[in-house]
């Protein structure tokens, strides 16, 4: 590997002052936030915004008292775990690899169609899902399943938990499509030719050809879904609003229920440290497991 | 001269020459929560504030009221409060806002809300007249009145007369009916056989609605099974176990016989009350202002607009006693008027809203929106009495008891609303409910509720 600085001997005087506005972006929406988030989890803050007392209370109340968390934390591993293995990872390279294996125009128009959800707004996204799902004879489930002769099934009031993972499955699954869709083409065309060549059939090309292509990237994708998901609930909010009671709120969800429902700011922010708490233990646990450092370690070939 | 600097003297020269001609703005921010059903809760102040303009004009004072208003499109009441809790903490409070009663103690703890006493006691012409129930409505755990009543309603129980009919009820039995549960004789497990039969008959998809969000309405049957919230001498929250488990009982048997949709609470506004409309549910509980949609064409059918037609389809009752002889039951959630004193305009805020109370204007929200008056004059004018609506109304407010005017009273009807959507949707027993909702109050209010096995120790 060449140094960099003889690659560039004439490096900028001030340093800091090219890296000042990525640091006061840092600073001023990353840092700042969760230095107030901390301040606010060790304190009363209610409805009104006031602090009485800085005290433990919020995280006594966590460890010790509220047992909606088991539920909750059960709820949480089920929908991330079920949407990022199910849609955001096992569909995505699905439809990666079969819409490379099409023509280009008809691999571009499916790939066009998968990102519709993804570019329409949330509302509109979470209401079609409601209506979906909707039990009465206008729902469009109930529309498939009567002339089938099914009973309507009323999966926001029976089964939340699989409705939030299918929504957001379905619009979670086009950031790994694309994003792998961009790594298969990355991949030489010599090498399937050469694979073909050799007798190798198509499962023996996406096998051993595309494959290995994909373990990096997915990688990437899986770690950085999973952190999405853990934090986002929009979709959630709109479609079931966590209900019936708490049966579909995973943790993020259930941090913005108890924190702005009722006005326990104080509470909400305690709950929120833990979700940071979570999110910097998976990260870390994911980097070591997948081998991440190799993903982002300097290339082996110089590049000039 | 050149001509750019020619064109800015002459510019600058008139708007100096014009700016003496100027009055002096006072901007009034008034916040509400966005109802399309009634305007006039903003513009009887911005009304007021016309009138105080031409006095100002008259009297040659250089001043000019402006209303700035705000109709927020938080979901609910209770979220508006919370929006403008955040907004007064940080200085940005609107100078008159209107609020549901039971937040007023909250507002006035935080020095949010103008003490009116003496204001009340020096302005008889507006304040004299006041229902002296919804004073009460009004006051802070001080005993201090720290809003002005903005409106009353009634809420009740809308039954769909031509489906009696149709499955072969008598004209006595159906207009007989509200008689018979004020009496005490018709109860709330009568009323859902009803609802069952109508259902079983052909006569209604569904046999009773109610909201889907955190309200007021289903208090109603809570107390008719006997439930208190507050305890009535020390004025701390209570939650009486036993009186609780049955109201949620009868709520699960309703969705368990298929009285009631499983899914009532995830059900759209717009889905429960075009249902009513479309004659597809047989009862809708709500209150009397739902009349705004009920009569007239709106939700896609057209009902009689005009008291005898109307009341040939629907009927009213209020709450029915849980047992036979009890006592039936009604709720009135009358809203405030409340002014900031920080603002700095205080003293106008609150003039505006005295000129905003009298009854003419009050009667003007009144009759748009289908809210009971709020004085005594106004029941007997003209634009009142017209309404057959709201004269109907009227009689309901015998039994009218309010929800406590307890700062944490809305977040304990939010973990009641979920225990009651926990049985109606199956996942929990009202026993467990009941365990779920006394554990929730206990984690989120510790020693300020006094969870009780009933009402009476």
């Amino acid at each position: 590997m060449i140094p960099t600085a003889q690659l560039r001997p004439h490096r900028p005087a001030q340093p800091m002052f090219y890296l000042a506005p990525a640091l006061i972006l840092l600073a001023v929406f990353f840092v700042a936030p969760i230095l107030v988030n901390a301040v606010i989890a060790f304190t009363d803050m209610g409805p009104n915004l006031r602090v009485g007392t800085l005290t433990v209370e919020n995280f006594l109340r966590i460890v010790q008292r509220d047992a909606r968390l088991p539920l909750v934390l059960m709820t949480t591993l089920i929908y991330v775990a079920a949407t990022l293995l199910l849609f955001n990872v096992g569909l995505g390279a699905l439809l990666a690899i079969a819409s490379t294996a099409i023509p280009d125009r008809l691999g571009n128009l499916f790939r066009g169609l998968w990102l519709l959800p993804r570019m329409s707004p949330a509302v509109l996204y979470g209401i079609l899902w409601i209506w979906i799902a909707d039990p009465s004879p206008s729902g469009l489930l109930t529309m498939v399943t009567a002339p089938l002769g099914l009973p309507s099934v009323n999966l926001r009031n029976d089964f939340p938990l699989l409705l939030i993972v299918l929504a957001n499955g379905v619009v979670g699954a086009s950031f790994a499509m694309v994003i792998l869709t961009a790594s298969i083409r990355a991949i030489p065309q010599h090498l399937s030719h050469a694979a073909r060549a050799d007798g190798a059939s198509e499962w023996g090309v996406l096998r051993h050809v595309v494959a290995p292509a994909l373990s990096a990237p997915i990688r990437v994708v899986t770690l950085y879904q999973a952190l999405s998901l853990l934090t986002t609930y929009e979709y959630i909010l709109l479609i079931t609003g966590g209900g019936p009671v708490y049966d579909s709120t995973p943790y993020a969800l259930y941090i913005y229920r108890r924190a702005f429902e009722s006005g326990a700011y104080g509470y909400g922010a305690a709950l929120a440290l833990g979700l940071m708490a979570i999110g910097v233990a998976l990260t870390l646990l994911q980097w070591r497991v997948s081998r991440m450092h190799a993903t982002f370690a300097a290339p082996k070939i110089e590049i000039l | 001269m050149t001509r750019p600097f020619a064109l800015f003297a002459t510019v600058a020269i008139s708007v100096l020459s014009l700016s003496p001609a100027l009055a002096e703005t006072i901007t009034i921010k008034l916040s509400t929560l966005a109802e399309r059903s009634a305007p006039a809760r903003i513009t009887n102040i911005e009304a007021a504030a016309e009138i105080m303009n031409q006095q100002f004009k008259a009297a040659g004072v250089d001043k000019q009221i402006v209303i700035d208003a705000k109709s927020s499109s938080a979901k609910g009441w209770d979220d508006l409060a919370l929006e403008l809790l955040k907004a007064f903490a940080v200085g940005q409070g609107p100078d008159i806002s209107v609020l549901p009663h039971e937040w007023i103690g909250q507002f006035a703890q935080d020095g949010y809300a103008m003490a009116m006493d003496d204001r009340i006691a020096a302005t008889p012409w507006v304040y004299g007249d006041i229902l002296p129930v919804l004073w009460n409505a009004a006051k802070a755990a001080d005993g201090k009145i720290y809003g002005i009543p903005q409106d009353a309603e009634i809420r009740m129980f809308f039954y769909n007369k031509d489906m009696l009919r149709k499955i072969g009820k008598d004209e006595a039995f159906i207009n007989g009916l509200p008689e018979k549960v004020e009496r005490g004789e018709f109860t709330l497990d009568d009323l859902t056989a009803l609802s069952k039969e109508v259902v079983d008959k052909g006569g209604a998809q569904y046999g009773m609605l109610h909201r889907p969000n955190v309200g007021i309405d289903y208090l109603m049957v809570f107390q008719s099974f006997g439930v208190r919230f507050a305890d009535e001498q020390t004025g701390k929250l209570i939650f009486p176990k036993a009186e609780m488990t049955k109201a949620l009982a009868w709520y699960g048997r309703n969705a368990k016989e298929g009285v009631t949709p499983v899914d009532n609470t995830a059900m759209s506004w717009d889905a429960i009350q075009s249902a009513f409309k479309q004659e597809k549910a047989f009862i809708f509980h709500q209150g009397v202002w739902a009349l705004a949609w009920q009569v007239g064409t709106s939700m896609g059918a057209t009902w009689p607009s005009d008291g005898e037609g109307y009341f040939k389809k629907i009927g009213w009752i209020p709450a029915p006693a849980a047992e036979k002889g009890g006592q039936p039951m009604n709720l009135s959630h009358p809203l405030l008027y409340m002014v900031n004193p920080k603002g700095e305009h205080a003293n106008l805020a609150a003039d505006l809203v005295a000129l905003a109370t009298l009854p003419y204007f009050n009667n003007q929200h009144a009759v748009t929106s289908y809210h009971t008056a709020i004085s005594n004059a106004q029941t007997a004018m003209p634009i009142y009495k017209e309404n057959w609506a709201l004269s109907a109304a009227s009689p309901m407010m015998a039994h009218a008891r309010f929800v406590p005017n307890h700062t944490k009273f809305s977040s304990y009807n939010k973990v009641l609303f979920s225990g009651l959507q926990a049985v109606e949707t199956g996942k929990m027993t009202p026993e467990q409910a009941v365990d779920f909702i006394a554990d929730e109050l206990q984690l989120q209010f510790g020693a300020e509720i006094d969870i009780r096995d009933a009402v009476a120790k």
